[in-house]
């Protein structure tokens, strides 16, 4: 079971990313007890107090749900498995750039501790009015009943910006961020909000060279509890796309053409087979989810 | 990164995956004094595939023909690169040859092994018999003789490849690969195995940590010279050279987006930009931000035939302002008085090119005034308070809107 709203630390809160967005959280409502930065021990950014050691920081504020990792792409590792052997059972990597084996690794270590991490290079996610957790811009989102779940932050703002003005406010937004390893994808995402009682309507935005839109489609024709629309940019983009896949790697590496043109366009017929709907632009995207909502 | 086959052999040499004694060439004379005995394999150490094919490997039998054959091939392109350094390498006699590379799987996230019993040149007969082994938890050797045994190996070759494989996975894991391929590993009379050929890539990312790969691949001085200060805006290909509309937008997706409405509009796009976004998706700090800005306002006005340039940035107030203020700033820029040299200042058109002038040394630009061409500008920003930069802009033909469809609209009717 998730929990957005429960207390939350900040791995990393020195970085000045961090010591910006903390305050600004915890003003919107989210829980942030302590920030972590070893050597800063003892000091206070605002009011958050921060420690040496994640375990420090639980000894003294009890319960901790979420660990935010703002630290050095070389350092997230560590820091998530700091926080793993802490038993923080979720954790925000909002650090991008972080080399893709590392995270191979921590996921093989999540998934033994039943720790569910989102990212690297997520922007975070929103609870609108209830809790913000990371660097989305929270201004443009407003509570209601649509989930976002993107990989790119502008379009999830654009998104939200355009539900907004046909008075259809989130109930939550996830970023996935765009790194080649993400901790948490599609597939990981749609049951949660499938589950989440405030969520009526699930708004899919993909990549054009995403690796998980296809395993999410193939998730959806399985099972579509709440309606999905997706949405991915670039159909009309001459440009190739690039597929992340062993095989696919090895053929382009041996200068062996692998047919890869337009891959938005096989995206999105493999979610209009897995029955999905798709927005064939940003600005139809209100309409369906009115049409989804009064079907439902 | 890509490594070089030298720089790949290296490493393999470091970790004990049998290599040939080769010597890396860099002028055609260092042949004279070559410890290897002939015949000879001079191979050209470019990144491009297909070398072989293309000439730039060639086999020699003495010190003469090795000369000339390497003065062909240090001036032979291959796809538009030309060597730096030649590898010249033992010939070798395979009896059989095998494919083998370790590459990450990004829609498994696993690393996955890659085995073919059919390696070398023909890559189609070396595709159709590819296997693979996905490494699921921690590594250990029985997943190199799984896939052994997949590529149909018996015998003493069980041992000798998955002995390769397992320290080809060495590598990889230690230096942060992309890529490690051997090909063609070949198996001689007596059985023993050889890399003929290598490829890694490193992952940029993990480039900081590994102090060894950047010695190895340390950058010539005329690398160095042409290097750019900053990371400039991404350009994204497929822009047409009729088009009419130019697009800057603040990430690699909106960008795509902003293209597909406008080319519905049956409007071509003549360039696209991205500001604001590094390769590895690291924040940007607003200083870098409109330093990119001005570099694609520049890069986008240069285009011929540019009607109408739609500048699409979502961000936080503050990146809104910055935006702004950068455009402003390179249509009307502040007005310095009471600065020395500030007649010579007068005469630059453009905040970019009098930032710039400060630094001494720096060489000013085409002097071109964005605002003598009749080019609309369409800015759409969210946010933030950028009154005061519409003012400034007030004599300047800019058409604001917060609402990404209007802006749309505009671009595709309005040339002002």
């Amino acid at each position: 079971m998730m929990n957005w709203t429960g207390q939350v630390v900040v791995q990393g809160i020195s970085q000045a990313v961090a010591a910006h967005y903390a305050p600004l959280m915890k003003a919107y409502g989210t829980k942030i007890v302590a920030g972590i930065s070893a050597g800063g021990g003892g000091g206070k950014i605002q009011d958050i107090p921060i420690f040496d050691l994640v375990e420090e920081a639980m000894d003294q504020v009890g319960e901790v749900c979420l660990s935010l990792i703002f630290v050095e792409p070389y350092q997230v590792l560590d820091a998530a498995s700091e926080a793993i052997a802490a038993g923080i059972k979720q954790i925000i990597i909002t650090t991008a750039g972080v080399p893709p084996l590392d995270m191979v690794q921590l996921l093989q270590k999540a998934q033994v501790n039943h720790t569910f991490i989102l990212g690297p290079g997520s922007g975070g996610m929103i609870i609108p009015a209830k809790t913000w957790l990371g660097r989305l811009v929270a201004e443009f989102y407003t509570p209601g009943h649509v989930g976002i779940i993107s990989c790119t932050d502008t379009l999830s703002y654009e998104v939200a910006l355009e539900l907004n003005q046909a008075g259809l406010g989130q109930s939550i937004a996830v970023s996935l961020g765009k790194a080649g390893i993400i901790c948490s994808t599609f597939v990981e995402w749609l049951p949660i909000l499938e589950t989440d009682p405030e969520t009526k309507a699930i708004i899919l935005i993909g990549q054009a060279n995403g690796n998980y839109e296809q395993a999410a489609a193939e998730y959806l024709a399985r099972r579509n509890k709440k309606p999905v629309i997706a949405y991915i940019p670039g159909i009309e983009f001459p440009g190739d796309g690039i597929r992340g896949d062993a095989a696919t790697i090895i053929a382009n590496q041996l200068s062996y053409s692998v047919p890869t043109n337009s891959t938005v366009k096989e995206k999105i017929a493999t979610f209009q087979q897995a029955n999905v709907l798709v927005a064939q632009r940003l600005g139809e995207i209100p309409e369906l989810v009115k049409k989804v909502l009064k079907k439902s | 990164m890509e490594l070089l086959e030298y720089q790949a052999k290296a490493l393999f040499d470091e970790i004990g995956i049998p290599i040939l004694p080769s010597v890396s060439i860099k002028n055609p004379r260092d042949l004279k004094q070559l410890q290897i005995p002939y015949p000879v394999v001079l191979k050209s150490q470019v990144r491009a595939g297909g070398r072989g094919r293309a000439g730039g490997v060639r086999f020699v039998d003495n010190t003469i023909d090795a000369i000339a054959a390497a003065q062909a091939i240090f001036n032979l392109s291959i796809m538009g690169e030309y060597p730096q350094v030649l590898l010249a390498e033992a010939r070798y006699n395979a009896e059989q040859e095998f494919f083998l590379a370790i590459v990450l799987d990004y829609q498994l996230r696993l690393p996955v092994l890659l085995g073919s019993a059919q390696g070398g040149i023909n890559v189609e007969a070396l595709l159709e018999q590819m296997q693979m082994v996905v490494v699921e938890n921690e590594f250990s050797p029985f997943y190199a003789r799984h896939l052994t045994k997949k590529m149909g190996l018996t015998g003493k070759l069980i041992h000798s490849v998955s002995t390769i494989i397992e320290k080809m996975y060495y590598l990889f894991r230690e230096k942060d690969l992309d890529i490690v391929e051997i090909n063609p590993l070949g198996v001689g009379t007596d059985g023993k195995v050889m890399a003929l050929d290598g490829k890694i890539s490193v992952n940029d990312y993990a480039l900081g940590r590994h102090g060894d790969i950047l010695k190895l691949t340390t950058p010539t001085r005329s690398d160095l010279r042409s290097a750019p200060v900053s990371s400039p805006p991404l350009s994204l290909n497929g822009v047409e050279k009729n088009g009419e509309v130019g697009i800057i937008a603040n990430s690699t997706e909106i960008a795509l987006a902003t293209w597909d409405l406008i080319t519905r509009e049956k409007k071509k796009i003549s360039c696209c930009l991205v500001v604001g976004e590094t390769p590895s998706g690291r924040l940007v700090s607003p200083t870098f931000l409109a330093q990119q800005l001005e570099v694609a306002l520049e890069e986008a006005l240069a285009v011929e035939g540019l009607q109408v340039l739609l500048i699409n940035i979502l961000g936080n107030a503050a990146t809104t302002e910055t935006v702004a203020e950068a455009i402003a700033d390179y249509f009307q820029p502040p007005v310095e008085s009471t600065v020395p040299g500030g007649e010579e200042r007068m005469e630059r058109p453009t905040g970019y090119l009098s930032r710039k002038e400060r630094k001494p040394g720096s060489q000013a630009k085409s002097s071109k005034g964005p605002i003598a061409k009749p080019v609309g500008l369409v800015i759409r920003l969210v946010g933030g308070n950028i009154d005061p930069m519409k003012e400034r802009l007030a004599s300047t033909p800019v058409y604001w809107t917060e609402n990404l469809e209007k802006a749309i609209s505009k671009t595709i009717s309005g040339k002002k």
